[in-house]
């Protein structure tokens, strides 16, 4: 406490964080997430975790188990992330360390980034413009890939059958000996999402089907990865997805919009293996196609880079790179190019093997221009350690920005190429206790700070609606998690729970009079929580699921306040089911248990109680 | 990506004495919502938070979100025009519907949801109603499909023909059984026989159509471009343009209160780099010509309560927050202000 009080003191706010999951192992070619990111909140799901939400989506799963709040405009439609209060276009979104947010948008729809794509998610909450750049405000996610090895043959094949339509298949495909890593997966996610609903928009609000949200997604990703001459890798990832939705028009809307979402990632990655050290060159592409209607926007990012990563004593780790993108637009309304070069550096010092400081750096140029020097400093302590207690502090400062987005700067009419970089700072402080008593119980703590400076918004000018750096934002919050798992008998048995409290305010709006100042950002709920109980055996699992979404306001001004909702999910699987060397494991699902009826965001239609079936055959 | 078009409103009532019948029928009381005045706000698009205040100008009694407050329901639309005919009050939404209620007690009593696109205003003619509406955007967000839509009831119901215009209609304006449609996009006024269904004739106009009214005994046309303001007048016997009086008031929004003593008010907003926003204050018959009345920013509509000689100036706050009003007295010195609902655009006075 009396530490707590000092950082206080010291920094006039508070910056708080803490961790709650233990990163997993740290491999050679560990990202930057787990080298240098003291100080910082990390939340990571590895394979297995993520197989429960196969056939949801990215969006579900953040929104059910982690403190961001994810705006959806409806089932299966555009969802976008929320970190502490920031705005979608406040994430920075890394497809295995290739930044995928669209360039024109700036920002990305979880609702097509399936699951069944990756092998691990990480997030990371706070400003960390120094170690990922551009967009990292109000945190990040990573999307990782992960080559297996030595693991021989496998495969699996998974069909899924819900409520509403739905009809997912997944064909998986691996090889690997000691050196080669081939992976291969299918995908097709349907969902006629024809779900029931109250419809406000009509006269005696009747209960009516929904006609017009139908989604059909598709897609495939490729691995490879090879070992060579004992000191080099070779790793390659490819994923093409294609989404079309029927847009799920607003109730009292008439819209029959339609979209088509067609995205080409690629990225090589050459690793060199020295004493010590790590040397990457990395290539990357990324290609998003936007048929909205028939109205087609097209982005193309090439990215290519390098770093080297020495360790250098027991004490003293550096890291140092560069990268240059190359961005080309091409949409309806108009067409543009962006270069950017950044370099960026890290240094970590391991005072003991209780502390360790890290500091990064990054300078990023866009065009003719430079974005706000970023700094971040952390550190990571492990106050104590015995058998039955840990207890660790960890505190961080950072920089993060946001170049403004090629729509903000060349949209015609009305986009505005003298915006300056959204530019924001932050600070967290956090605690992460552990106790080892048969049980293994944890909590941890984090407070953060932040403030975000010439927030980009567009406003009505006359007939004309232009963007400005307008608003300055000031944010804190506090998040808390909770878990506790233990064994009784044959059962392992597991509780998690967190609750965050997040208020975020305009301390600087369109003028002095601006009925925004003071008030709570609006679609930022000031509350949540969640929470899972889970169950299982060699042969039985079973989960318990619910998550609680605050009051939200639609304006700025907070005159009307959407309600409060809770959802409950469970789940059973059994997986003994096995014929000759395949493997047949089952599971059933019930999402929205209580069928309650709920709006994330106003008017917008979201389904009652679905069934979901799954069933898997591995080989 | 943000449309939020110029949407026109119904500065007051118009009374047509035309057609009106000898036998005079009994005045009612009028309802709780047929006096004073109705404050109209559009809502965000992407939102559909579109809303109906009613001020009560005598107490300043403020009643907010009427239409859900009587109705139990939302609006659900973005609210393009209000208009008032025959005991009913039609809110015309641009997210393609139309709610009617009871101009008295605003209680629902039908719609017109099925097959509009962009709605913008409504006519009343005998039994039908008579709808603007854009039609779909095209690739290039251009509307090449605008048309009338014919509703057959006063409460409602289908569509039962949809009348080509040229692009973007807005306002429509009632005269005996033509209807004039103002043209926005390509400077036309297209005039339908409410009888024929058909549209009978057209006429080049000055600017670009925005809105009609009734003055001095007859009909005008409001209409911009970047330079001039128009207010043009037709001939309603054999349905061709008569005078055209052209003002060099530039920049001018569309937006038009008509005040007492000839007076117009129009919205100005100077576009790249400033975007100051201002009233003109204009005269077609007398000599007024005060290009920069008032100054400000955030103009989004404007009205003028011709009882008590005052402007009311609604201020959109960007859609980031609900709006506010201001009144003005006669000579422009402010009054009281007070928050509305999310993009206030336009009034209508019960005088």
């Amino acid at each position: 406490m009396i530490l707590f009080l000092w950082v206080v003191s010291l920094f006039g706010f508070i910056p708080v964080s803490q961790d709650t999951v233990v990163l997993t192992e740290v491999e050679v070619y560990a990202p930057v997430l787990d080298r240098f990111a003291q100080g910082q909140k990390v939340i990571s799901w590895n394979k297995k975790k993520l197989e429960d939400f196969q056939g949801r989506s990215l969006a579900d799963l953040l929104q059910e188990q982690s403190p961001i709040f994810v705006r959806q405009y409806g089932a299966g439609m555009l969802a976008s992330p929320s970190f502490r209060g920031t705005s979608a276009g406040h994430t920075a979104v890394f497809w295995n360390g290739l930044p995928i947010n669209s360039p024109s948008l700036g920002q990305s729809d979880l609702s097509i980034l399936p699951t069944i794509a990756i092998d691990e998610l990480s997030l990371q909450f706070g400003n960390a413009g120094a170690l990922f750049g551009n967009e990292a405000i109000g945190g990040s996610v990573h999307l990782q890939t992960r080559p297996e090895f030595g693991k021989g043959f496998k495969t699996s094949l998974v069909q899924q059958v819900g409520s509403f339509g739905k009809f997912n298949t997944y064909l998986k495909g691996g090889y690997s000996t000691k050196n080669l890593s081939l992976s291969t997966k299918i995908y097709r996610e349907y969902s006629k999402n024809n779900f029931p609903y109250r419809d406000l928009g009509q006269i005696g609000t009747p209960e009516v089907k929904e006609d017009h949200a139908e989604f059909n997604q598709r897609g495939f990703v490729q691995d490879i990865a090879w070992n060579f001459k004992s000191k080099n890798q070779l790793k390659a990832a490819f994923w093409y997805n294609e989404a079309d939705r029927e847009i799920q028009p607003l109730m009292g809307s008439s819209t029959q919009d339609l979209q088509s979402d067609q995205s080409i990632r690629g990225v090589i990655d050459y690793f060199r293996f020295g004493t010590n050290s790590v040397l990457n060159f990395k290539i990357g592409l990324v290609k998003d196609d936007l048929l909205f209607n028939q109205s087609l926007s097209k982005t193309d990012q090439y990215f290519f880079g390098g770093d080297w990563d020495k360790t250098v004593s027991d004490q003293w780790t550096i890291k140092g790179g560069l990268r240059f993108s190359q961005i080309h637009a091409n949409l309806s309304s108009y067409s543009s190019s962006d270069q950017r070069i950044e370099s960026y550096q890290s240094v970590k010092f391991e005072a003991s093997d209780r502390i360790a400081f890290s500091l990064n750096l990054r300078e990023l140029v866009y065009q003719d221009q430079w974005a706000p020097f970023t700094p971040s400093l952390g550190m990571d302590w492990l106050l104590l350690k015995n058998d039955e207690h840990e207890l660790m502090i960890k505190s961080s400062f950072g920089k993060g920005f946001k170049v403004p987005t090629l729509n903000d700067r060349f949209w015609q009419p009305g986009g505005n190429e003298d915006l300056l970089p959204e530019e924001s700072i932050s600070g967290e402080f956090g605690l992460t206790h552990q106790i080892f008593w048969g049980v293994h119980w944890s909590n941890s703590l984090t407070y953060y700070r932040m403030n975000v400076d010439n927030w980009i918004i567009w406003l009505p000018k006359g007939s004309l609606w232009t963007p400005a750096n307008i608003r300055k934002v000031s944010n804190q919050g506090i998040e808390y998690e909770g878990a506790v798992k233990g064994k009784i008998g044959v059962w392992n048995w597991g509780l998690k729970w967190s609750y965050s409290w997040n208020r975020a305010v305009s301390i600087k709006g369109i003028g002095e009079s601006d009925p925004s100042l003071g008030k709570q950002l609006p679609y930022t709920p000031q509350h949540q929580s969640n929470g899972q109980f889970s169950l299982e055996n060699n042969s039985f699992s079973a989960f318990f699921g619910t998550f609680f979404v605050g009051q939200r306001s639609i304006t700025a001004d907070n005159p009307r306040l959407m309600p409060s909702y809770q959802l409950v999910n469970i789940g059973v699987s059994y997986q003994n089911i096995h014929f000759k060397k395949i493997s047949i494991p089952v599971s059933i699902q019930v999402n929205n248990l209580f069928n309650t009826d709920y709006q994330v965001l106003y008017l917008r239609a979201m389904p009652g109680r679905s069934f979901q079936f799954n069933l898997s055959i591995n080989l | 990506m943000k449309f939020k078009n110029i949407q026109l409103l119904r500065a007051f009532l118009l009374s047509f004495v035309l057609f009106s019948c000898s036998e005079s029928e009994p005045e009612e009381p009028k309802g709780a919502y047929e006096q004073g005045i109705l404050i109209m706000n559009e809502g965000n698009f992407g939102t559909n938070d579109g809303e109906i205040y009613h001020l009560d100008p005598a107490t300043q009694a403020l009643k907010s979100n009427v239409f859900e407050a009587e109705n139990l329901r939302p609006f659900a639309g973005l609210l393009e025009d209000i208009v008032a005919a025959k005991g009913n009050l039609y809110l015309v939404s641009n997210t393609g519907k139309v709610e009617i209620v009871d101009a008295g007690t605003f209680k629902s009593i039908g719609a017109v949801s099925g097959g509009l696109d962009q709605p913008r205003s409504l006519e009343v003619v005998g039994s039908k109603l008579f709808i603007s509406d854009y039609g779909p955007y095209d690739a290039s967000y251009a509307t090449p499909d605008s048309y009338v839509a014919v509703v057959d009831g006063l409460n409602g119901g289908l569509i039962s023909k949809k009348i080509k215009v040229s692009n973007k209609p807005e306002d429509l304006f009632a005269f005996g059984k033509y209807i004039f449609v103002a043209g926005s996009e390509e400077g036309k006024v297209e005039i339908i026989d409410a009888e024929k269904e058909e549209v009978i004739k057209v006429l080049e106009v000055d600017g670009h159509p925005a809105q009609f009214f009734e003055f001095n005994g007859t009909v005008w046309l409001y209409s911009i471009d970047d330079e001039e303001v128009y207010f043009q007048t037709f001939h309603l016997d054999n349905l061709t343009k008569a005078t055209t009086n052209a003002l060099p008031v530039s920049n001018a929004t569309g937006r038009i209160a008509i005040g007492n003593n000839n007076l117009f008010y129009l919205i100005t907003s100077s576009g790249w780099p400033d975007y100051a926003d201002g009233v003109a204050r204009v005269s077609v018959l007398g000599p007024e010509l005060d290009l920069d009345w008032m100054r400000g920013s955030g103009f989004y509509g404007i009205g003028y309560d011709r009882n008590r000689d005052e402007i009311y100036v609604a201020n959109s706050n960007g859609f980031q927050s609900n709006g506010r009003i201001t009144v003005f007295d006669k000579e422009g010195m402010e009054i009281r202000s007070f928050d509305v609902g999310r993009g206030p655009s336009g009034f209508l006075f019960y005088n």
